[in-house]
């Protein structure tokens, strides 16, 4: 019983993220996909020899993954730092307090107060987790997930520079944004189930624990969230930097004839491309051959939903939960980018 | 993970980041200038935590026991806590409480992190250039109302982006026959051996960069990727001033150059000191 006791005390102290037996099932996807990558390019460099690493699309293919990873981790780091705060400082009863009681009142505030979060969305992802864990209703955390990188200042002052003159689109980012987070929050308590969530979310109030110190569990809350959160970063970023080395510009001419394919066109693009929700009013801008609907139909589905976002959900909140959730977001982005699109663009 | 792979690779994360944003500018190929603050303040916050996990362990001693709280040995587990014992921990916390605590499993999924934290380290990636070049769109250029005056110096200093504006917007026909010096690198035009002066510009990071492009005549496609710094006047294709006026030079002089601290910004060429 010594030895079962010495393992105990190794857990004391720590705070936030209880593991169950399915944690291992939900480990073992981002791993085989890793171990896939690892596996494939380790085949292709025996096919073909290590001229292939010099070969420009390759570096390309390295600077760009890169550059998202280095980009997003001080946000990354901002998130996961906040995350843990809210976990270790937070009195527990301090949102339910602040919210309105009835969830669906809940939404949209949770929604609005997505603007104070200054960021771009690597930093939404565990906040909102930390949110649920104190026991804020999932539906207003995913408003707050979904409209805090669409919505705060650094992201509105962004678009403004970026479509010089033409204020109404950065009030349409705004309104179709705050919508789409609204109704999804909305959809979530409609037909949401908790089961799609991973088992540690499903147990609230997990914060600090009498008898620990709260400086300690702030710190490994964080480093465990940064390390989780960081390894799926790394996994997005490769993978939109594969469609942003491959996907040649000269494709985009293609779609823009068309409004409707255009607004499809550019929402895939947004999911795939994986822009910082602060640079994209500049990506944007820059796609001139596109109606202004598809352009605001990037800005609102970008910041919501993209590969390295997906990634980061799915470690977060699990693969049951991203998938269905990266779908209806969509789906409800594009719509009400062109409802909104149509009535102020 | 283990505990000291897990510092070891926060040690790691934050090294690199201080190593390219601190101690080299090796950061602007990837990022803009502006995330300088941050990416320092990150970097040194990853040390901290390193330090901490090296020096306090994953474990402290309760203050005081806690009712539920199994009776606490204090001492630090050896660092040797590997994946069987961090299950059977979960099926004690399990056991004990239901609503337990633990971070020893750290997924292992953090270990794609090593990847860019040695990349930034021994192996950073080279800056974009010729290839991505090639293969985007011109940048569309903002439509200006009017011109400033062209400076007196001749030649006159223009990015590239200020020299297709002029050309294709300024009815006041400034550059007709002025010469002009513009900085970029050569990206190669294709088949016809021609090539284009360029320049990559970033918002944000290397994801969201886009390209400005200059077409250059009257002198044979040096190496790709070599900076240049040309001197030459507009080569006269469409009309000057509008639309159709083609944004070309004709090439008097080409000097190589060293790449500009500010390559990737569409500002005139800082060049090291």
């Amino acid at each position: 019983m010594k030895k079962a006791d010495d393992l105990v005390s190794v857990t004391d102290g720590v705070a936030a993220v209880p593991l169950g037996p399915s944690v291992r099932r939900a480990r073992a996807w981002p791993l085989g996909a890793a171990l896939a990558l690892t596996g494939g390019a380790t085949a292709l460099l025996l096919l073909a020899g290590t001229q292939w690493l010099n070969h420009p699309a390759v570096q390309a293919w390295r600077t760009v993954s890169l550059a998202i990873t280095v980009q997003a981790l001080p946000f990354l780091l901002l998130g996961t730092a906040l995350s843990g705060a809210i976990n270790a400082f937070v009195p527990a009863d301090l949102f339910t307090r602040v919210l309105p009681r009835r969830p669906a009142l809940a939404v949209p505030v949770a929604g609005a107060a997505g603007a104070i979060l200054p960021g771009c969305e690597c930093a939404s992802v565990p906040v909102a987790s930390s949110l649920i864990r104190r026991g804020v209703t999932p539906a207003a955390a995913f408003a707050f997930l979904l409209s805090a990188p669409a919505i705060n200042p650094v992201v509105l002052t962004a678009t403004a520079v970026a479509f010089p003159g033409s204020p109404a689109m950065v009030v349409a980012r705004l309104v179709a944004s705050l919508g789409t987070a609204a109704v999804m929050g909305w959809l979530w308590l409609w037909l949401g189930k908790e089961e799609w969530l991973r088992p540690l979310l499903r147990h609230r109030h997990t914060g600090h624990r009498h008898g620990h110190s709260r400086w300690t569990e702030f710190r490994l809350g964080f480093q465990h969230d940064f390390l989780h959160a960081g390894g799926f970063l790394v996994l997005g970023a490769m993978a939109a930097a594969t469609f942003n080395v491959t996907v040649p510009g000269s494709v985009l001419d293609t779609f823009s004839g068309t409004p409707w394919l255009a607004v499809l066109f550019l929402a895939g693009l947004a999911v795939l491309l994986a822009v910082c929700s602060e640079a994209d009013a500049f990506v944007a801008a820059s796609l001139t051959g596109f109606p202004p609907t598809a352009r605001l139909a990037f800005l609102v589905v970008g910041p919501m939903v993209d590969l390295k976002l997906i990634a980061l959900q799915a470690g977060t909140f699990g693969r049951a939960f991203a998938w269905r959730f990266s779908t209806a977001t969509t789906v409800v982005a594009v719509a009400t980018s062109v409802l909104i699109g149509g009535a102020l663009l | 993970m283990r505990r000291p792979v897990q510092t070891l690779l926060l040690a790691l994360t934050g090294t690199g980041l201080l190593h390219v944003a601190l101690f080299t500018d090796l950061y602007l190929r990837y990022v803009k200038a502006g995330l300088r603050p941050p990416l320092i303040a990150s970097g040194v916050v990853l040390l901290l935590l390193a330090l901490a996990a090296a020096t306090r362990g994953g474990v402290r001693p309760a203050p005081h026991i806690g009712p539920g709280t199994p009776s606490g040995h204090g001492h630090e587990q050896p660092c040797g806590d590997d994946s069987d014992h961090a299950h059977e921990h979960e099926r004690l916390r399990e056991a004990d409480q239901p609503h337990g605590h633990d971070h020893t499993g750290t997924p292992r999924i953090a270990w794609l992190l090593f990847l860019p934290a040695l990349s930034l380290l021994v192996h950073a990636p080279p800056a974009l250039g010729a290839y991505t070049a090639a293969r985007a769109n011109t940048k569309p250029v903002a439509v200006h109302k009017g011109f400033a005056a062209l400076p007196a110096a001749s030649p006159v200093p223009l990015t590239l982006t200020g020299f297709t504006e002029r050309v294709q917007q300024d009815r006041s026909r400034a550059v007709a026959g002025r010469a002009v010096r513009l900085t970029g690198f050569v990206t190669p035009a294709g088949e016809d051996g021609g090539w284009y002066l360029t320049r990559i510009i970033f918002s944000c990071c290397a994801a969201d960069s886009q390209t400005v492009k200059v077409r250059m005549y009257g002198r044979q496609a040096p190496p790709a990727d070599t900076w240049l710094a040309v001197t030459g006047t507009w080569h006269p294709r469409g009309t000057l001033g509008t639309r159709t006026a083609e944004a070309a030079l004709d090439v008097r002089d080409a000097r190589p150059v060293a790449q500009p601290v500010n390559a990737f910004t569409d500002d005139l060429p800082l060049t090291p000191s």
